[in-house]
């Protein structure tokens, strides 16, 4: 199996879309998406339902034909390559297993279509891959007599067989409950390593992107709102669609009241002013803007704490919410009402309607563009 | 707290919802199980009965039945008739049931009508059309001498040909709802799986639908051997004596010998046969799949 997964190894391939653009009728599915896909990486494509990523996915596998744009892997054209010619392997929701055939035929199943092996080297060929995904006991079994997770891992070893250099996954945890879909998640990864294959991951669980990418990239009417690694899309989304969609957040719109070098201050919607980072954001005075603020960069007191650094506004608890290991409040500031994330042992002595002081470092305050501007930079070009 | 108070309060409500639950589906049944009895499994009872017990318990009528050439013979034909018939269907409907499903939107309505029209007219309208369309001065004998392709008219009429037509064409429409129904469920899914895998269209047809689909085949070709073999109208118009079926027996040895213990063994023998074949099907694949049940 080493030897199998070192042959394997480096063998993603580099994937392109260029100006990718579908439509349904009346209704874009996919407007002119361009994207670079590192050879080998694991690339999320995240986004509500209807935001385009399952028509991409199509389009590169094949099933759909674009109508405007290319789709390159490793420098060529695949826009006119039939899907069976492309050499993609692919993982479905249904996972799709062929239910007259065994395991061990419907892993071998692409080593049928694709290669001239002999019967003996396939037979070998789909032994490596039922070992590789924990399977080796259950080659002569058929798909319905397997639970949700074995099936899945069939599903994987049927992709992977034939060496694809793209693998594609179509939600494929969509239908395992959370215990197992965790269990798998890790188990993708750790074959994603050994495999090396170049893996495009669809699916509107934004922990399961987070968790599992290299790289995310989020979808919004039909258009990439954003792409980055989890990190720089958590901590510094580009849109109010992106801090809005990934993770919990406050966005409070308001006014910036000063600039000052590095610093800048905002005045928010209940008179109080709060210093932000100046960022990136080309920011004057007196123009709107959007404040995100996470709810766990919040710390919640009872009495006013206020150190250097810090900006401390005053609010009232509306509604208080126990998570395990966390509690969730709804603090009123004025009209604008935040979301703060305690530890357990500092909410629980708190109580609905108990005046409370709020406090963050500047740091953690991102400017975000006013207007609901959901596609990138792109999107002023063309139309 | 409801772990605690569930055996106490179930003693109570059990006996209440449960009676009330059996008497509900089982009121709804009794029409239909009355009419079935009375119209239905009576008579077939009492045909069972006759064909034994005429004159005091015997089996003679049976006895005569294997015995007789004339009835091995009108056996023979009728299973052929009904086989071949079965092939022929199945082979002309398949395609059209395959084009039924692939095909999306207007083009799958208007095969359906076009499909079911016929469906719906009378079977011995049917039989009677193909006497006009084969006859000496049928529709094809005018239209092949008109093209000077025959000097005189073919005769197509009264033999195995006409009667194997006109039974196809009777059993297609059925056949091609049956098979559409049972092609329907087959997860066309795995069909993208396969292609994304390195099937080819005929690969993936080959190596996956197809497979899929002969369960379906299976059924239908069950419910199309099991209704030729009953046929009477289409042999009787278009067929010669010698294609005479088991059914025309059956007709002739009680309407005009009034032989009815021959007449009840002949139909109890067919019933026999029909129901065996039902009951070899059911062990395989289950009767439920002809009528959208889930597959075994």
């Amino acid at each position: 199996m080493t030897e199998f997964a070192a042959a394997a190894m480096a063998s993603g391939a580099q994937l392109r879309l260029r100006q990718l653009t579908k439509a349904f009728g009346a209704s874009q599915a996919v407007d002119r998406i361009s994207l670079d896909v590192p050879a080998g990486a694991f690339v999320s494509l995240l986004g509500p339902s209807g935001s385009g990523k399952t028509t991409t996915l199509n389009l590169i596998a094949g099933f759909l034909t674009p109508d405007a744009g290319d789709i390159l892997l490793d420098e060529r054209s695949i826009a006119d390559v039939p899907p069976h010619k492309r050499n993609i392997g692919m993982v479905f929701q249904s996972y799709s297993l062929f239910p007259h055939m065994t395991v061990a035929e419907n892993v071998g199943f692409p080593l049928r279509m694709r290669t001239r092996l002999s019967r003996q080297a396939a037979r070998q060929r789909i032994d490596e891959m039922l070992a590789l995904v924990q399977l080796g006991h259950l080659g002569t079994r058929y798909p319905r007599q397997l639970s949700g997770g074995q099936q899945q891992r069939v599903a994987m070893a049927r992709a992977l067989v034939s060496h694809p250099r793209l693998l594609l996954m179509d939600e494929p945890l969509g239908a395992l409950d959370k215990k197992l879909r965790e269990q798998m998640q890790v188990e993708i990864k750790r074959i994603h390593r050994s495999v090396g294959t170049t893996v495009i991951y669809v699916t509107h669980d934004q922990t399961e992107a987070l968790t599992m990418s290299d790289l995310v990239v989020v979808m919004h009417q039909a258009r990439v709102s954003q792409v980055g690694t989890p990190r720089v899309l958590y901590e510094a989304p580009a849109n109010l669609f992106v801090a809005d969609f990934l993770g919990d957040s406050n966005l409070l719109t308001a006014t910036i009241a000063h600039v000052s070098g590095d610093e800048l201050a905002v005045e928010i919607g209940n008179g109080e002013k709060i210093r932000a980072a100046r960022g990136t954001s080309a920011a004057a005075q007196g123009s709107r803007t959007v404040v995100l603020i996470r709810p766990e960069d919040i710390s919640l007191t009872a009495t006013d704490e206020r150190t250097a650094g810090q900006d401390v506004v005053a609010g009232t608890i509306k509604d208080i919410s126990y998570h395990g290991d966390t509690f969730k409040l709804d603090v009123a500031l004025g009209a604008d009402m935040l979301k703060v994330k305690v530890p357990r042992e500092r909410g629980a002595g708190m109580e609905r309607g108990q005046k409370v002081f709020l406090t963050w470092n500047s740091s953690v305050v991102r400017l975000l563009p006013a207007a609901d501007r959901t596609s990138d930079a792109s999107g002023e070009d063309a139309r | 707290m409801t772990a605690l108070a569930e055996p106490r309060a179930a003693p109570l409500l059990r006996p209440a919802l449960s009676s009330r639950g059996r008497m509900l589906p089982a009121l709804l049944l009794l029409p239909c199980l009355a009419w079935i009895t009375f119209f239905f499994l009576a008579p077939l009872v009492l045909m069972c009965w006759r064909s034994l017990a005429s004159e005091g318990f015997s089996l003679e009528p049976y006895g005569v039945l294997f015995t007789s050439p004339l009835f091995t013979k009108v056996m023979i034909t009728t299973v052929r008739t009904a086989a071949i018939t079965t092939v022929f269907a199945l082979l002309l409907a398949y395609p059209l049931a395959y084009a039924l499903t692939v095909s999306g939107g207007k083009v799958r309505a208007l095969i359906l009508v076009f499909t079911l029209i016929p469906y719906w007219v009378d079977i011995i309208v049917r039989s009677f059309s193909w006497l006009i369309l084969l006859g000496d001065n049928g529709m094809v004998n005018k239209a092949l001498m008109a093209l000077g392709i025959v000097s005189a008219p073919l005769q197509m009429l009264y033999n195995p040909f006409s009667v194997l037509l006109a039974m196809v064409q009777i059993l297609l429409p059925l056949t091609t709802v049956t098979l559409f129904g049972a092609m329907l469920r087959i997860d066309r899914t795995l069909i993208t799986a396969a292609k994304i895998h390195g099937a080819s269209e005929w690969h993936a047809f080959r190596t996956v639908f197809f497979p899929l689909s002969l369960p379906g085949v299976y059924g239908a070709g069950l419910l199309v051997f099991v209704l030729a073999l009953g046929f009477y109208v289409t042999p009787a118009l278009l067929g010669s004596p010698r294609e005479t079926m088991i059914a025309q027996t059956i007709m002739v040895e009680a309407s005009q010998l009034l032989d009815w213990p021959q007449a009840s063994a002949a139909g109890a023998v067919l019933l026999i046969i029909t129901t065996s074949i039902a009951a070899i099907y059911n062990r395989y694949f289950s009767l439920d799949r002809l009528w959208g049940g889930s597959d075994k």
